[in-house]
């Protein structure tokens, strides 16, 4: 029981030290005397200690994409199994419960869109510039979307997403369509960045989880690796120089 | 009209924000906290910005600024607090610099090392390598203060 929650806690991309308290404190409220884990990227080992006898398991963790819905649905439910200690069959029935709540396509293709167009105004780029990121950054969520449901690996969506938004965003540089083709690029492959992991392999790192903060901080690492490959290859292609 | 154009910055701000936060399944209650804290930390470094700061430095503020607010939040709302910090950082993300580093350096590959090349590369690789930091070191710093103290935040 205790082991299900932290691996899903694990795949869906929580902080290790949120990952130990909450699954020591679920524990405790549900009867154990303590509860000891370690934590490697792709697995937990985890041991129940009831008075005198122990219980280890390992499980292994499977990546999925980020939700923190998810998490934040575990937490709820952590907090009030420590209200009502003891009471297994109500965290059960919980955790049965719990939804991922996606958002649907024709809302967050649009929005990401939107975002990576805003970006490209941060910056400074003119409205024909806004436009094409619009379209770039909005047909490369879609393609991220497609590819991660047809379960491709992360790196070579991320890679076949950079690829179409910077053949997208090129577009730019063609009669002279926009005169801010630079920045149309560089902001239409923004969506790719890996926020999420790099931030919390910095929190794991500083809080003493170092080989959890590695591990991230290395995965991290490959998506943006491969991302910058997709728009090589791209650019590549197309001969587009950048400036 | 200075004021002005901060604020409109701002606010386009928020609109990255809500989406990445989007991308990470942030429950619903949450996006209106992810819009204002984007738009917080982006008008928080450019007012900075514009008192003749560093980049870093008020980079680095925003974000430790955003950090704090996150642990109220998230004790308020029992959230973890990487859901508000991370969507709010976004719009700060260095993406133009280590866009133009990569350029530099797939044109040493082709044309070969010059002067001018390798000067651009190491400028904007180190711009957005500090900023980077200067964001996660922002963000680590409130909740390395709480964990000296026993009891969880949430």
């Amino acid at each position: 029981m205790v082991v299900k929650v932290a691996t899903m806690l694990l795949e869906y991309g929580a902080e290790s030290r949120l990952i130990e308290q909450l699954s020591s404190r679920l524990g405790v409220a549900l009867g154990c005397t303590s509860i000891e884990m370690s934590l490697i990227p792709s697995a937990i080992v985890l041991t129940t200690l009831i008075g005198d006898s122990s219980v280890t398991s390992t499980r292994r963790a499977y990546e999925q994409p980020i939700n923190m819905s998810i998490v934040h649905q575990i937490v709820t439910i952590c907090i009030e199994a420590e209200q009502n200690p003891r009471d297994i069959m109500r965290v059960e029935r919980a955790l049965a419960n719990i939804h991922a709540n996606a958002y649907p396509g024709w809302l967050i293709i649009p929005m990401i869109g939107l975002s990576c167009a805003a970006f490209s105004h941060l910056q400074g780029a003119d409205w024909a510039g806004f436009f094409i990121t619009f379209v770039a950054a909005s047909v490369g969520m879609s393609v991220r979307r497609e590819l991660s449901r047809r379960n491709y690996s992360l790196l070579i969506v991320f890679a076949f997403t950079a690829f179409v938004c910077t053949l997208i965003a090129s577009l730019a540089f063609f009669e002279g369509f926009s005169t801010t083709g630079h920045i149309v690029l560089s902001s239409s492959v923004l969506l790719l960045v890996p926020g999420f992991p790099y931030i919390n392999s910095m929190l794991d790192a500083f809080k003493g989880y170092i080989s959890m903060g590695w591990g991230r901080w290395a995965q991290a690492t490959l998506m943006t690796l491969m991302a910058s490959l997709g728009i090589m290859l791209a650019m590549g292609l197309l001969g587009v120089q950048g400036w | 009209m200075e004021w002005m154009s901060l604020l409109l910055d701002a606010l386009w701000a928020a609109i990255p924000a809500v989406g990445f936060a989007m991308i990470f399944n942030v429950p619903r209650s949450a996006l209106p906290f992810c819009a204002a804290g984007g738009a917080l930390t982006y008008g928080l470094r450019d007012v900075l910005m514009h008192a003749h700061l560093s980049i870093e430095l008020s980079t680095f503020i925003a974000a430790t600024t955003i950090g704090i607010i996150g642990v109220f939040w998230s004790r308020r709302y029992v959230m973890p607090r990487p859901v508000y910090t991370v969507a709010s950082i976004i719009p700060m993300i260095p993406g133009t610099y280590a866009y133009e580093m990569m350029i530099s350096l797939v044109r040493m590959n082709t044309e070969g090392v010059s002067d001018v090349l390798l000067s651009r590369f190491i400028e904007n690789g180190l711009h957005a390598v500090s900023i980077l930091f200067a964001i996660a070191f922002g963000l680590v710093l409130p909740s390395m203060y709480y964990t000296k103290r026993k009891q969880p935040i949430i």
